[in-house]
């Protein structure tokens, strides 16, 4: 059994006399057979997680355990872990067989064991017939199949890919990430996967670790983090296009943006009062175009809007919307009070510069507490609603 | 004298002023006969010295001294010296007598001995230096490298007297100004430790700076590559580092192996007497042919050429390893 746990882990460099934290007090219970993705943008310190976790990094605090054991301070090799880099990182001086039975040799393995391993690994990967190749005469994707092979050969506890698919192209990038999937299965090993792309985490993963200047910011399924993000960061960073925010004010019975109100009872929803700063957080997807309000379960008043942008995607359109004057803000701020991103239906006849009616669906809408960024509530239950039922915090719709 | 030159070439467009026209238009054709005129210089430099050496060998020893070795010609009645020199008669028996007269080859093994083992020396303590100062990031680095550098700045003559009373050991070594002793050193003169110790010593910053660059160049991620999938930081060094710089490696080795093999000056020192049985080296046997009364300067011709062949073999079979090594460009990850 290899559950991986991390203590309080905490990773500090010293740049020049400035005191950089790469990792600050991360907990994380990995279970066994696993598979989980570090997510974040750059320098959040999922790779310094993943080297602690390694041992290529030896933490400046915090203990770490693999399976039983107490790992913080053992060298690389004798964790009983694999792992594949994301610059693939094959020796150029060996050919395939010798890369992917390195590890083997240096543990003496007998020669027709060494054979046996290969060969399924081989197998696995889809690499029968190349064994003799130099990696320099493989493609990309064979190559980071070579490494994948190389891992799973030594059968080790836990698996480690840091940004495996990164340098590939897009068709390899979704065809590896299949592969994967079906590793893990045919595996059934814990596997610890560092990622940028919110897509691969979320398509992968059992659980996101949703990670944040050194910091977790939340550690659940993907589809908890979509649905429920506990602050502003993970709204913002897991779905693709990400959410639209927008800052208001609470009062007693709605909620108060610069250019629309949306109607419900404060009183009703655990946390939130009246003369509280929120900030409003929804999906694209869960903004209608007005013709379609009688279909939205609990939809919002209509919300008068310009329509900026249209990106035609094949299967849905994206619709950037102006709120107001219609006066383009280019803030860099996270809540763009006066933009809404819409995902409409590809038939849409709607075209640029068009005024139209939006609503909203109020059963999606988050709320986050602007101070602070912790999310507050992930539905508004409209007032006319039987308060008994409202106030739940953690309803899910999916 | 130059107005009649000037005014002929710019009336019939003369030879100079038509190259020179043809040169501007065609630069290449310049930098291509510069070439020629430079390569023809410089193996001139270094293959007439490997000649003339031939031609002394092969010359009878009564023949050495009487006569010119540029011989005259009389070619259809017009006679003159022929420029290069050449052998007055033929004694290819030189090489034979080489061997016999002097322990040659026990000369040679020698230095052979003394050139490999410093080189192994030399190449693991210089990997280990080379991997801490190119791969690992500490206060101090550049100041450390530079102390060592300035190590080989020195004249080695400088460190000829302290280390022969060193490696006598006569007397037990004190501390700087006083005289306070620190312990008695065994008398190492007469054997291959006085001579691997302070060559290592001397040779070893060329190959630091060397390797250095070389294993600064390795991507960080094949080594952690080569860690997680179970050496040790030594084992990734000589398992994937050190043979992915092999080009790196040959070249120190190959500058300490040449410069080890063609030393005299230390080892004709600890040497106490040019006798093969105290390790003393080729340059040693060369010099044993010169006696009090006769110089045999065709066998120590021969015994040069004999010397030389070793290096020779060695530098063409490195610089196959080299220019493969630089070639192949494998270092993409």
């Amino acid at each position: 059994m290899a559950r991986v746990r991390l203590e309080h882990v905490t990773k500090r460099y010293d740049d020049q006399g400035d005191v950089v934290t790469a990792v600050d007090d991360m907990n994380l219970d990995i279970d066994h057979g696993e598979f989980i993705c570090f997510v974040g943008p750059s320098g959040c310190g999922k790779s310094t997680t993943m080297e602690t976790i390694a041992g290529l990094t030896i933490p400046t605090e915090g203990e770490i355990y693999i399976g039983d054991r107490e790992v913080t301070n053992l060298p690389p090799k004798d964790r009983g872990i694999a792992m594949v880099f994301q610059n693939i990182a094959l020796f150029p001086h060996m050919d395939v067989y010798d890369n992917i039975s390195f590890g083997l040799r240096l543990r003496d393995y007998p020669q027709d064991e060494i054979d046996r391993r290969v060969e399924r690994a081989a197998d696995i990967v889809q690499l029968e017939g190349m064994l003799n190749r130099m990696p320099e005469e493989m493609s990309g994707g064979q190559r980071q199949r070579v490494a994948i092979a190389r891992a799973i050969v030594r059968e080790p506890d836990v698996f480690l890919m840091d940004e495996p698919l990164a340098n590939l192209d897009a068709k390899l990038k979704v065809h590896m990430r299949t592969e994967l999937q079906r590793l893990h299965k045919e595996l059934d090993t814990t596997i610890i996967y560092v990622t940028h792309d919110q897509e691969e985490a979320m398509t992968l993963s059992d659980r996101i670790a949703v990670l944040d200047s050194g910091q977790l910011q939340q550690i659940d399924p993907p589809l908890t983090c979509y649905n429920e993000p506990d602050n502003l960061f993970v709204a913002g960073f897991i779905g693709s296009p990400s959410m639209n925010f927008i800052e208001g004010t609470v009062t007693d019975t709605a909620l108060e943006t610069p250019n629309f109100s949306l109607e419900f009872n404060p009183t009703s929803v655990e946390g939130v009062s009246a003369g509280d700063d929120v900030t409003l957080g929804i999906r694209p997807e869960d903004i209608y175009p007005g013709e379609l309000k009688s279909e939205v379960p609990d939809p919002s008043g209509l919300i008068t809007a310009t329509t900026d942008i249209l990106e035609p995607m094949g299967d849905e359109i994206f619709a950037y919307l102006l709120l107001g004057d219609g006066e383009t803000s280019m803030s860099q701020e996270l809540a763009t009070n006066d933009q809404l991103l819409m995902s409409i239906d590809p038939d849409s006849d709607l075209e640029e510069d068009e005024e139209i009616g939006v609503v909203i669906d109020r059963r999606n809408v988050h709320l986050f507490d602007s101070a602070t960024g912790e999310a507050i509530v992930h539905d508004l239950i409209p007032y006319e609603a039987d308060s008994t039922t409202s106030g739940s915090e953690v309803e899910s719709d999916d | 004298m130059a107005t009649p030159t000037d005014t002929q070439e710019q009336s019939s467009d003369g030879p100079l002023q038509r190259w020179t026209q043809s040169a501007i238009q065609n630069p290449d054709k310049v930098y291509r006969a510069l070439f020629y005129a430079a390569m023809v210089f410089f193996l001139v430099t270094t293959l007439f010295p490997f000649y003339w050496l031939i031609v002394l060998a092969v010359t009878p020893e009564g023949n050495l001294l009487s006569g010119s070795f540029l011989p005259t010609v009389n070619l259809f009645g017009v006679s003159g010296t022929f420029p290069l020199p050449v052998p007055k008669g033929f004694n290819p028996g030189a090489f034979v007598t080489v061997f016999e007269q002097v322990p040659f080859h026990l000369y040679m093994l020698n230095s052979f001995a003394l050139a490999v083992t410093t080189t192994v020396i030399v190449l693991f303590v210089a990997s280990l230096a080379g991997y801490v100062f190119g791969r690992l990031r500490f206060p101090g680095r550049a100041l450390l490298m530079l102390g060592i550098l300035a190590i080989s700045y020195f004249p080695p003559a400088a460190f000829v007297i302290p280390l022969f009373q060193a490696f006598a050991g006569n007397a037990p070594i004190t501390i700087p100004f006083t005289s306070i002793p620190l312990f008695t050193p065994p008398r190492m003169l007469n054997t291959p430790g006085s001579m691997v110790l302070p060559f290592s010593a001397l040779f070893m910053p060329l190959s630091i700076f060397i390797l250095t660059t070389f294993y600064g160049q390795i991507p960080d991620g094949l080594e952690d590559a080569a860690r997680v999938e179970g050496t040790t930081r030594l084992g990734a060094l000589f398992r994937v580092i050190m043979p992915l710089s092999a080009p790196g490696v040959a070249t120190a080795a190959v500058l300490t192996f040449i410069a080890v093999y063609n030393e005299y000056f230390f080892s004709s020192i600890m040497a106490t007497s040019p006798e093969a049985a105290k390790w003393s080296p080729i340059v040693g046997g060369i010099l044993s042919y010169q006696t009090q009364y006769t110089t045999q300067f065709n066998l120590m011709a021969a015994a040069s050429i004999v010397g030389v062949l070793p290096v020779v073999i060695l530098v063409i079979v490195a610089q196959e390893r080299i220019v493969s090594g630089l070639t192949s460009g494998a270092l993409k990850e």
